[in-house]
């Protein structure tokens, strides 16, 4: 599939309809981009540059200048812990420590299944609800350990029953 | 009080539009589209609006400098809330946000914007796309699109998500970000205000999300009304974010001039486990950290205020630290966010950020020197007032006011370095040549 | 300048243009040279670097009055702004003060400095640009004396990046500034370049395919203020402070590109010297401070192993020997005697002014005036000379109310600096029409872009008459109209000539500077073929009806003409002049003469803009080879002709005396330089790059007869028969930069980068014939060799169509516009 699917078109459209020229519509293609690679993969870089009438080499450079585009293959989840100070004053840095340890990966790291991919990030304006973090864009807030044991136990099962 | 801001938690449905529209929403816009353009500026202007943003520059000011000749005029929506302890923005938008779209409209009016785009922190994917919904119940409503209420005026609202960059705040940044370019600042002159400094070009308004929703009641009450909050340099209703060492960590909304002891002990319950505070960082990672002295715990939190006490209000993120804080670990923790959010565009900020870091790192590590801490405080001086934007300053603050006022922090690094045995030597790099 | 303004600079006042960038104005007119790494005076500031901040202040004035506020001492008084200010960043208006020597203002370069030097490597013992490096410079000059970083704190990169066949990017080196990025997109067009990541992560990268491919990518390396770009060619090659620089003019397009020649004595060339590298010249009326890449890589041939070395003499045996000149120019001298006055010359364009009058003489003098200019492919030169662009054009000056029409020509690939130079007069406002029958380069830069008919380019500039489009013309403070010769024959290219110059008498856009006709001419020199006297009519009359004696100068026919083995065959004796040992060389010639390259002797060219521009001997010469001109006028020596001319400028001096349009022309004018803007190449290479000042002369523009106020009547446009094609395609031979000419073929770092030979068939015409992109087709051409090339169907071709481009094999493309078959072929 590309995004030349139909499945992209009306959003591709919506996307264009926003600005008044083509290159504006750069960053939602990359999340399109990313949503149908995985990731920000050579093609889908191709195909943004194609559609925004930009040169790749543009496009590249956006999708290297933010961190919400990921230019690397990475896992089904993707969890991005803020330790950044506020959350670390509420113990963000002790949750993302026990969180690598239990998945077995270290900082960047995704786990042998393919599952879990891990890394902190700078502050997600949500320090009251701390330790918290991103999953594919989704928040997860007041966090501990036990919590995301029972999530990540449930994901794996999940995962299990899918292969079956 | 009742809340003018975050008023979802006195009517917890007044995010759905037709719980806001029976609670006045929209009738403000209406009110609005019955004056002169000018005329809503110049209400504004006298409201004594400051920008919430963090710069507080006078809001009505800010929409007077767009220059009417123009044809084509925008309006941005400054929704990046990337700050370090600071989300206020995102309770609004998640609660109240019609008022938000209302206070944009408004704005668009006044300036005669043809369109509005609210810029979005990436990492606020799933409220983006809530706030297109209440945007097209807002339309649907015909307070968006052609002819607006019959007045001929047309406008679109737009949400457009970033994608993770702090800088994307500042607001040419913003613009260039918008545009699909490089999120780096733009050099200024021109303004975003002025032709060739906006939005593809064009004039533009760029204004913090708290500063637009106090819009509708500022037109609802009248600037006389608004001004009665708060104090006389400091109007209006202000949110502070609380997080860090308190008992309920959350956003407070208070009218400015309540002091930081009343916020942090009488509303956020103080420290717990009855620890003592510390230090308070009162505008985020980048403004001045304070020593949590009475002096200061008694200081109104206004703009003019905590300017005499050597900090600043900016966007009024308040991270509260306890005693068993190191001030050495903020700095570096602070230095490492800066230096992981630098744009790179600009030499002091790039390098400079880069270089604290790796200091700090050996200071963190336990091979702190005397002449380390000098080092550091001297390269943060030296990327104060040179750069392209405020995010060098900003990485500098921590740094310099954490040396100032914590020095005792940083010299136990030293003395505990000095008790272990000598390090390895360390090379000191040739100079250019 | 009209409008100017006061500012104060270390408290005197100078009075500069109002609009002017502060730090250009500081260095013009207060010669203060503010240090800067990003900022460069050919592209827009961005204030990045920081290099440049001064203290900077306004004159108070009176709000009510008016009147400026004096202090105490009855000064000014000057309200300064609290922060030091970049500069470059900053337009001069009136009352504006800086100071750039205090002690603040110090320190913040200082500071600069020592951050950018925290993450660059110290190489400078192994860089290519050490010796010539601002930022080395700068750091001498107001660089911390030691570094506060610890040496394990410092970046590891990767120090050896391609960005593409040519470039090569040292990551540890970039400093960030923006430089190659922006020259990329604002300069030429094409934004192949781009930062990465961010932060202090920030990186090059280039993400095209295939990457960092432009004409103009050598100049990043000129205007890089470090040595993080070198190019494929220099890279590790020499130190600068060895090299010896000689002023040249690029041989390779009517441009005339000023150049400087690098060179040193090379111990892998014999301890003899050899040319490192070539780096432009400035001259802003030509090519500011740029040059292409065929330019900057193109000089190998000059030590091709290609060169012919001795003079040769074909023996009756049929072989060729090698022989002392005084021998072959006997044996020459013989074959004149008995022609009987039955002589012809043909003449290519990378001949010199000097060498073309000694050809001329020659022939003169042994009574014939068949003077054939090669390749006869355009007739604009006569008109040129008639409407050309006014005396004083600066194509840097068109903008905003001007026009610029381009026809019949892929400007990019026969002409790219002035393709570059025309973006930029787009890009500064000017109304760009491009007319052609094919999709070119130039047409993303256009304003319009008009597609006629193959063929049909003198019916589409008439049907402009009277159409919205035709009022930007007429109406046009200036319009310089560019024709070429794509899709024409020789009369039609003349047609097309004539109806641009007729438009322009129309409009009344001749005879003024910036105004007029620019003809895009083959070779470097093919003005100065036709202000001497070689006409490619008489090169076609030559073709036609062949002498007895031919001298064949400087031309390859054989890889220019596929008919040429079979009227050459026709030529009792061919007298050869060649910088190679060609085929035409080895095959048909019964004297060889080998001649210098333009490196390697004195001598001028002639310019599409017929600016007379003068060469340096920069290298010795290979062998036995002499300059054409001595060659040819001891030759005329030996027949009684008068004595041989002692020197390239002695020769100048005589084509002075006979040719009017060189009046006054003499080596010594062609040397003057006067003072240009922006001022590069000085010690201060931070500001404009390592581009060279101009040392050898800016040369002397010859006149055109409308400029001397002659009244020039309406050209007569006979519209010329498009080729009928009864079924058949029509054959368009067109021009690619990079291609196989003897002349560039050495240049081996540009190899991968010379198309295979290909022709361009429309869609349609392809599925008629079964063809696919990529197919090898054969092309069958009347009177020619077969030609096997891969077919290329990407809609670059219009129906009926099929472009071959020139010299891509050694099987030639035809000379004009023809007809011909296409057919699939095997392999
Ligand atoms: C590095 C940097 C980051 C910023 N981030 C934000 C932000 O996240 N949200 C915001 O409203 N303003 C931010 N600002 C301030 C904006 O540049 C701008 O002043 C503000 O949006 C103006 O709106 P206001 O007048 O309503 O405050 C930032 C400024 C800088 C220099
Ligand atoms: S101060 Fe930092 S963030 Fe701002 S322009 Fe300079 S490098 Fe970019
Ligand atoms: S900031 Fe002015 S030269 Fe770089």
């Amino acid at each position: 599939m590309t995004l030349s699917d139909k499945k992209y078109a009306q959003r591709i459209q919506a996307a264009f309809a926003k600005y008044p020229d083509k290159r504006s519509a750069v960053m939602p293609l990359l999340y399109l981009a990313q949503e149908e690679y995985g990731w920000v993969s050579p093609e889908g870089i191709q195909e943004v540059a194609a559609l925004c009438d930009m040169d790749p080499t543009q496009v590249q450079s956006i999708a290297g200048f933010y961190t919400m585009y990921s230019e690397k293959p990475k896992g089904k989840y993707w969890l991005q812990v803020c330790t950044d100070l506020a959350c670390a004053l509420r113990g963000a840095d002790e949750f993302y420590e026990q969180l690598k340890a239990e998945l077995g990966v270290d900082d960047g790291g995704t786990t042998e299944d393919g599952l879990f991919t891990v890394e902190h990030v700078m502050c997600l304006a949500a320090c009251d609800k701390a330790p918290m973090l991103q999953c594919n864009f989704h928040f997860m807030e007041n966090l501990d350990m036990d919590k995301m044991r029972a999530w990540i136990a449930e994901k794996r099962a999940e995962a299990a029953k899918a292969k079956k | 009080m009742t809340h003018i801001l975050l008023r979802g938690r006195d009517i917890p449905d007044i995010w759905k539009f037709d719980v806001y529209v029976k609670n006045g929403g929209y009738e403000a816009f209406k009110k609005a589209l019955g004056m002169e353009p000018k005329a809503v500026i110049d209400e504004v202007k006298a409201s004594n609006l400051r920008g919430r943003g963090g710069a507080g520059f006078p809001t009505g000011l800010k929409w007077s400098f767009i220059p009417q000749s123009e044809p084509v005029k925008y309006v941005a929506v400054n929704a990046d809330e990337s700050e370090t302890g600071t989300f206020k923005d995102r309770e609004i938008m998640e609660t109240n946000p019609h008022q938000l779209i209302e206070g944009a409209l408004i704005c668009a009016w006044a300036i005669q914007a043809k369109a509005v785009y609210i810029y979005l922190r990436g990492e606020f994917w799933d409220l983006a796309h809530e706030l297109d919904k209440r945007i097209e119940e807002a339309r649907q409503a015909g307070f968006i699109g052609q002819d607006i209420q019959g007045t001929g005026w047309s406008c679109e609202v737009y949400t457009h998500l970033g994608a993770g960059a702090y800088i994307c705040g500042e607001e040419s940044a913003l613009l260039n970000s918008l545009e699909g370019k490089l999120g780096q600042p733009r050099v200024r002159p021109p303004f975003p205000a002025q032709k060739g400094g906006g939005l593809y070009g064009e004039p533009t308004v760029v204004n913090n999300v708290e500063t637009l929703t106090n819009v509708p009641w500022i037109i609802a009450n009248g600037a006389d009304a608004y001004k009665k909050i708060g104090t006389e340099q400091s109007a209006g209703p202000k949110i502070f974010c609380v997080s860090g060492h308190v008992v309920k960590p959350g956003n407070y909304e208070l009218p400015l001039g309540i002091t930081l002891r009343e916020l942090l002990y009488d509303h956020a319950g103080g420290v717990p486990d009855g620890k003592a505070m510390k230090a308070i960082l009162p505008s985020g990672g980048s403004g001045p950290i304070i020593p949590a002295t009475n002096a200061v715990l008694d200081t109104p939190l206004t703009y003019e205020d905590l300017g005499k006490i050597g900090s600043i209000l900016g966007s009024a993120s308040i991270i509260v630290m306890d005693e068993t804080v190191d001030i050495t670990w903020v700095a570096a923790k602070v230095t490492k966010f800066f230096k992981h959010e630098s744009c790179g565009k600009c030499t002091p900020c790039r390098e400079g950020t880069y270089w604290l870091d790796k200091v700090l790192d050996r200071i963190m590590a336990g091979q702190a020197r005397l002449s380390d801490i000098e080092l550091i405080d001297n390269i943060a001086k030296n990327m104060q007032g040179v750069t392209l934007c405020a995010l060098g300053d900003f990485a500098a603050n921590p740094i310099i006011y954490t040396i100032k006022n914590f020095r005792d922090d940083f010299m136990q690094h030293v003395q505990k370095a000095e008790a272990k045995p000598a390090p390895k030597t360390r090379q000191a790099a040739p100079a250019g040549d | 300048m009209t409008n100017t303004v006061k500012i104060i600079i270390n408290d005197q006042t100078y009075e500069v243009p109002a609009g002017m960038n502060l730090v250009d104005a500081a260095k013009w007119y207060a010669d203060d040279d503010i240090p800067v790494f990003c900022y460069h005076p050919k592209m827009e500031p961005v204030g990045m670097c920081r290099m440049c901040l001064v203290e900077m202040g306004t004159i108070e004035k009176d709000r009510a009055t008016g009147q400026v506020v004096l202090d105490e001492n009855g000064q000014p008084k000057v309200r300064w702004m609290p922060k030091l200010q970049t500069a470059c960043t900053t337009t001069v208006s009136d009352g504006l003060v800086i100071r750039t020597q205090t002690q603040q203002v110090e320190d913040a370069r200082q500071n600069v400095v020592e951050f950018l030097l925290t993450s660059h490597p110290l190489d400078c013992p192994i860089c290519d640009k050490g010796g010539e490096c601002p930022l080395q410079n700068l750091t001498m000059a107001h660089g911390p004396g030691v570094s506060r970083m610890e040496f394990s704190d410092k970046m590891r990169l990767d120090k050896h990046v391609p960005l593409g066949d040519l470039i090569f990017l040292d990551e540890e080196r970039c400093i960030q500034c923006a430089r190659c990025v922006r020259f990329q997109d604002e300069v030429v067009g094409d934004d192949v370049l781009a930062f990465h990541e961010r932060g202090r992560s920030l990186q090059i990268i280039t993400n095209s395919e295939p990457g960092f491919d432009t004409y103009f990518s050598g100049n990043t390396t000129d205007i890089c203020p470090v040595g993080a770009l070198t190019t494929a060619d220099f890279r590790f090659g020499a130190r600068p402070w060895e090299l010896t620089e000689v002023p040249s003019i690029c041989p390779h397009c009517p441009v005339g590109c000023n150049i400087s020649l690098s060179t040193r004595l090379d111990r892998d060339f014999g301890g003899k010297t050899l040319i490192k590298r070539v780096m432009p010249r400035q001259n802003e009326m030509v090519n500011e401070i740029w040059i292409c890449d065929k330019g900057r890589f193109g000089h190998h041939f000059s030590r091709s192993e290609d060169r012919l070395e001795d003079p040769l003499v074909r023996e009756r045996s049929g072989s060729l020997f090698a022989k002392p000149w005084a021998d072959a120019l006997a044996a020459a001298a013989e074959a004149f005697k008995a022609a009987g006055g039955d002589v012809a010359a043909i003449a290519g364009s990378g001949m010199s002014n000097e060498d073309l009058w000694a050809l001329r003489q020659l022939v003169a003098g042994l009574g014939s005036r068949r003077l054939g200019a090669w390749p006869p492919t355009h007739a604009g030169a006569e008109v040129a000379a008639q409407v050309g662009v006014g005396a004083g054009t600066n194509l840097g000056q068109l903008g905003r109310g001007d026009a610029v029409l381009v026809i019949a020509s892929d400007l990019e690939e026969e002409a790219p600096i002035w393709r570059l130079r025309l973006k930029q007069a787009a890009d500064r406002g000017a109304f760009l029409l491009v007319m052609n029958a094919r999709p070119t380069r130039m047409d993303d830069f256009a304003a319009q872009t008009i597609h006629y008919e193959t063929g049909a380019a003198v019916q589409a500039l008439q049907a402009l008459k009277d159409t919205d489009t035709w009022k930007h013309l007429a109406e046009a403070r200036n319009l310089v109209i560019v024709a070429g010769a794509e899709g024409l024959s020789l009369d039609g290219s003349r047609a097309l000539a004539g109806a641009a110059a007729n438009i322009l008498l129309e409009t009344g856009h001749v005879g003024k500077a910036n105004s007029g006709l620019l003809a895009v001419l083959p070779g470097a020199n093919a003005m100065g073929l036709h202000y001497l006297g070689f006409t490619p009519e008489a090169a076609m009359d030559i073709m036609q009806n062949p002498p007895k004696v031919l001298i064949v100068a400087q031309a390859d026919l054989l890889l220019d003409d596929p008919a040429a083995a079979e009227w050459l065959a026709k030529v009792e004796t061919i007298i050869s002049l060649d910088l190679f040992a060609s085929e035409l060389t080895q095959r048909f010639a019964a004297v060889a003469l080998p001649i210098q390259s333009f490196a390697e002797r004195d001598g001028s060219y002639v310019n599409g803009e017929r600016r007379v521009q003068r060469f340096y001997t920069a290298q010795g010469p290979m062998g036995q080879a002499l300059p054409a001109w001595q060659a040819l006028s001891r030759l005329g020596e030996q027949l009684g002709q008068g004595r041989a001319k002692l020197s390239a400028a002695a020769v100048m001096v005589e084509i002075a005396q006979n040719v009017p349009a060189f009046a006054g022309v003499s080596f010594k004018e062609l040397a003057k330089v006067e003072r240009q803007y922006p001022e590069v190449g000085g010690k201060d290479l931070y500001y404009g790059g390592t581009a060279y000042r101009n040392r050898g002369g800016l040369g002397m523009q010859i006149p055109t007869a409308a400029d001397q106020g002659q009244t020039i009547p309406p050209f007569d446009v006979t519209t010329v028969e498009t080729p009928k094609t009864r079924g058949k395609l029509v054959i368009v031979p067109s021009v690619r930069l990079y291609n196989r000419e003897r002349t560039f073929r050495p240049s081996t770092p540009v190899h991968a980068r010379v198309p295979e030979a290909y022709a361009e068939i429309n869609s349609a015409d392809a599925k008629k014939l079964g063809v696919q992109d990529g197919d090898t087709v054969e092309i069958t051409i009347q009177n020619a060799p077969a030609l096997r090339v891969r077919a290329h169907v990407n809609g670059g071709a219009p129906k009926g169509t099929v472009i071959v481009p020139r010299h891509l094999s050694d099987t030639a493309a035809p000379l004009a516009v023809t007809v011909g078959e296409v057919s699939k072929a095997e392999g």
